[in-house]
């Protein structure tokens, strides 16, 4: 090849890693503002002169793509319905993390540079290496979706309004043990996934409190598609249900799988479940399924309905819970801007801690004492195509 | 610029650099995350809290626990796989760390899926402090024998067995130190991201480690530095420029990652310009290579090769049958017949690189056959190969330099530790190489491709390389097959003045003028057989040779020869 690209070639490479130096630098200067974000009058009435600057990161690409555009959506219409109250105004930046941890703990440090409050990310590993660099800057970080362990237990700046696996599961055994009269389950798991293994824990601790025995506990790959040999295992044991915690991309073959092989017990999954695809892709199987969740839609309340209408009329199709989750994730920011009425880090931290009985979709919501989120959780069951509340 | 760029763009690079140490042997291997995975997680259990031992005690701690566990685990891998090449040895090493990744999923004390929280140690002075030492490591390494031995193994490796190269040894010392490298970085990883996960280390961060590596070059030690700044730079800047998030981003970098590929195959290195070993102006001839390994020297008349009732069968064909040879020690015997008569098959088996099917063979001592090519090498015996077999993208002098790594001391970790003398080694080789390549008359062009030698050059200089290891026995397969008159003229003289100073010489030549004139005694195979044997002036008369090679009418041998060639 000749000199001359090889000349552009090295420039443009040259010019590229200059652009990624000054880019940076650029961000670095906005905090300097601050004082401007502190508003006058309380709640309702609050009047703060900057839009509050409030960042996202979610998986937009990668991985768990179909969970983050979800969020974002949910995202952008929360930011689209908060526009119209008066006095407070948001300037929302959504990054992405590419599924992937190095660019997660970039976006992060990028946003704790000149974003007031964190929203995100999608998935629980990437917030247990990101969120750190938040708590460290005095950023608070508000969790839309993770449900493991020990997530808001890394810092006194990490919230979340996800219900964990711990809250939802042990509601959903009970629910589905009285309804059914489980005796015997057989529990079956992806156990090469970080959410799937901590949902298999609950859901093992919750049975044995609530005195359903386990007959067998079988595990496969996220990967996996074909569970034929491991639901004729299950089969043989004559279980009252079966109790699986995996993903969507594994539930929509293993319900199907289990209803051809003449399983015709209930199937209660984790939060993987919780998803319409079951419904979409498995059909007819997806009947009986029961999950318990955080939101579903057909849930009463005003603002639940309001909700369904905007989104149905925004995008054109029917939220998640994802998206259920990130929608309220904007609006309980709004609540902490406006409980101190400042649009500053440490002022929307407090903020956050006082949060009690708000109106949210996905309920009555409050903030407890662990940063952790409280309200009522939905235990569904698959009938006519769609999630009904068994609860 | 944050922070975690600056430290992500050295991480990225120590891994890239795994790749790199084994990419410059020729080697193929996606093993790294496996090994960048056991020496992560047994690095981060084993090391102590930094809040007992203090943070930078914590981390070297771990990470020469790290890279012995990398290491150790490359050992274990490359002993049943180093005999595997290209994309086998790919696949090999890929099921390695998906094995790897299960185990460490499906183990208690790794936490699973979800990973184990490691405290963060490494700032960015300690991650570019690690990549500097990384990058030095391969800087130095580069132009030592050991460097060159590994390139010529990438280039040619048979031609790296006939100049006495230990290829399975070299290939396995540099597995072992990708395995180091990439246990370097798995213990940088999880003392920088807190949570260590299997994750991190699944098929994907192998291929990413790759790609920087190739991106950047494998032709220069700066290669994977470059590669792990344009590939970890493109998404931030994509950010800086404020193109939207979602996949546009991973198009564009795919694209560019295209781009680069295509019009910079060799990397972005490529645009760095190569330093080469340049030959010393005054150096050549002064000391007389003093400092040159001493090689065993054979007595005049002594037994050199020794074949008995040597056979190669392929299937059904009898390539060589019943052949005795015996060379003595300062002769030059000339091996000739007609084409498929058996004579290369015949050097082949004497060099070792050939097993014979039945039949003794001895050869200074060695058995070629039963011992390994670089050790019959290594004996004294050198070659040149009928069809050229150069490392085409090494420069002529680099060339017989490898020629010469048998006679050259190992420089590479006193080159590590600036120890005067290693250069003085090195300057002392590359003069013996350079007064190797001047007698072959191509002084002018020793900082040349080899590739872009013409035919002939690339004849001679293989010559060159061949004497560069200062052998016993020097093997000739048709050296003067493509030579003009007046080149094979001067090939004839070089192998009289050689032959003049002791050498012990088998030529197997279709240019019989340069066979009669040069030649002690020739030996003449047909279908396999001898059916000849003598002084040139006995072979010339002898009607079975007429009959079967020189020609059965009274057409002259010189005519015959323009034909076969």
């Amino acid at each position: 090849m000749n000199t001359t690209l090889k000349m552009l070639a090295g420039t443009g490479a040259l010019a590229l890693v200059l652009t990624a130096c000054g880019g940076g630098d650029g961000g670095g200067d906005s905090g300097g503002d601050g004082g401007e974000l502190v508003g006058s009058g309380s709640g309702d009435s609050c009047t703060i002169d900057s839009p509050v600057p409030v960042g996202a990161v979610v998986s937009l690409t990668g991985a768990a793509a179909s969970y983050g555009e979800s969020q974002r959506k949910g995202l952008e219409l929360a930011a689209e319905k908060l526009a119209e109250n008066e006095g407070v105004t948001y300037d929302l930046k959504i990054e992405d993390d590419a599924t992937d941890p190095k660019q997660g703990i970039t976006v992060f440090e990028d946003l704790t540079k000149d974003r007031s409050v964190i929203i995100g990310p999608t998935l629980s590993n990437t917030a247990f290496q990101a969120q750190p660099i938040a708590q460290e800057a005095g950023v608070p970080v508000l969790a839309i979706s993770n449900t493991a362990d020990g997530i808001t237990a890394q810092g006194d700046y990490i919230f979340r309004d996800s219900l964990t696996e711990a809250q939802v599961i042990p509601q959903t055994v009970e629910v589905a043990k009285e309804h059914f009269g489980l005796e015997k389950v057989v529990v079956m798991y992806s156990n090469d996934d970080a959410f799937t293994e901590s949902g298999y824990k609950v859901f093992d601790q919750a049975l044995q409190d609530q005195g359903v025995e386990i007959l067998d506990t079988l595990t496969f790959s996220k990967a996996d598609t074909d569970f034929r040999a491991l639901l004729t295992e299950a089969k043989g044991q004559d279980p009252d249900a079966v109790v699986v915690s995996g993903l969507i991309e594994a539930a929509i073959p293993l319900v199907t799988q289990a209803r051809e092989l003449g399983i015709d017990v209930p199937i209660i999954g984790g939060n993987g479940f919780n998803n319409p695809k079951l419904m979409s892709d498995s059909g007819e199987a997806a009947e009986g399924v029961v999950v318990g969740a955080a939101w579903n839609s057909a849930s009463e309340g005003d603002l639940n309905k309001a909700f369904l209408a905007d989104f149905e009329e925004k995008y054109d199709g029917q939220p998640d819970q994802f998206a259920a989750q990130a929608y309220t994730g904007m609006f309980v920011v709004d609540a902490a801007v406006r409980a101190n009425c400042s649009g500053e880090p440490d002022d929307i931290r407090d903020g956050l801690t006082t949060i009690k009985d708000l109106d949210t979709v996905l309920g009555t919501f409050s903030i407890n004492a662990d940063r952790d989120a409280e309200h009522q959780a939905v235990v569904q069951i698959v009938e006519d195509g769609s999630f009904k509340p068994l609860n | 610029m944050t922070e975690s760029l600056v430290v992500f763009i050295a991480l990225n690079a120590i891994f890239a650099f795994s790749f790199y140490a084994v990419l410059v042997a020729g080697q193929l291997s996606l093993g790294q995350a496996g090994f960048a995975a056991v020496g992560g997680f047994t690095a981060a259990a084993l090391a102590p809290e930094p809040r007992d031992a203090g943070e930078l005690p914590t981390l070297l701690l771990a990470i020469v626990v790290g890279m012995v566990v990398g290491a150790l685990a490359a050992v274990v891998l490359g002993l049943p796989t180093m005999h595997l090449r290209g994309v086998f040895l790919a696949i090999a090493t890929l099921g390695f760390a998906e094995a790897v990744r299960i185990l460490l999923i499906n183990a208690e004390w790794t936490g699973g899926a979800n990973g184990m929280s490691v405290p963060k140690i490494v700032t960015p002075a300690i991650a570019w402090v690690c990549l500097a030492l990384v990058a030095y490591w391969f800087w130095r390494q580069g132009p030592s024998s050991y460097g060159r031995a590994l390139a010529a193994i990438r280039e040619d490796e048979l031609a790296a067995r006939a100049m006495g190269i230990d290829v399975g040894r070299h290939r396995l010392s540099a597995f072992v130190t990708a395995g180091a490298v990439a246990g370097l970085y798995g213990v940088l990883w999880a003392f920088y991201v807190r949570l260590l996960a299997p994750e991190d280390f699944a098929f994907g961060t192998a291929i990413d480690g790759l790609v920087m590596a190739v991106v950047g070059g494998s032709t220069t030690w700066l290669g994977p530095l470059l590669g792990s700044g344009f590939l970890t730079a493109v998404p931030e800047v994509q950010r800086a420029l404020g193109v939207e998030a979602g996949w546009v981003r991973p198009f564009v970098a795919s694209l560019l990652l295209l781009l680069v590929i295509v019009f910079l195959p060799g990397g972005l290195g490529s645009l760095i310009p190569r330093v080469r070993v340049r030959v010393p102006k005054d150096g050549a001839g002064a000391e007389g290579g003093g400092r040159l390994v001493e090689r065993p020297r054979t007595a005049e008349g002594e037994a050199v090769v020794r074949v008995r009732g040597g056979n190669k069968d392929y299937g059904g064909v009898h390539a060589v049958r019943d052949v005795d040879l015996d060379v003595a020690s300062g002769e030059v015997v000339g091996l000739i017949g007609p084409n498929g008569a058996g004579k290369t098959t015949l050097v082949n088996m004497i060099s070792g690189v050939v097993p014979p099917s039945s039949g003794s063979f001895e050869v200074l001592g060695t058995t070629p056959g039963r011992t390994a090519v670089h050790k019959v090498a290594q004996a004294g015996v050198s070659r040149t190969f009928q069809h050229s077999k150069l490392f085409p993208r090494l420069s002529a002098l680099e060339n017989v330099l490898v020629g010469a790594h048998v006679v050259s001391r190992p420089t590479f970790l006193r080159r590590l530790l600036w120890l005067p003398g290693a250069r003085r080694d090195e300057q002392d080789v590359v003069a013996h190489a350079a007064r190797c390549l001047d007698r072959v008359g191509l002084a002018d062009r020793a900082g040349e491709d080899a590739s872009s030698l013409s035919y002939g050059d690339q004849r001679r200089l293989e010559i060159a390389r061949a004497l560069a290891s200062g052998p016993s026995l020097l093997i000739l397969d048709e050296p003067a097959a493509g030579m003009n008159h007046v080149e094979a003229d001067s090939l004839s003289e070089l192998i009289g003045s050689l032959a003049r100073e002791g050498l012990t010489i088998l030529l197997i030549e279709h240019n019989v003028g340069m066979v009669m004139k040069t030649c002690d005694r020739i030996v003449v195979l047909n279908f396999g057989e001898v059916i000849a044997t003598g002084t040139p002036a006995e072979i010339i008369e002898d009607p079975a040779v007429i009959e079967a090679y020189l020609g059965g009418d009274d057409a002259g041998p010189a005519r015959e020869t323009e034909e076969v060639r």
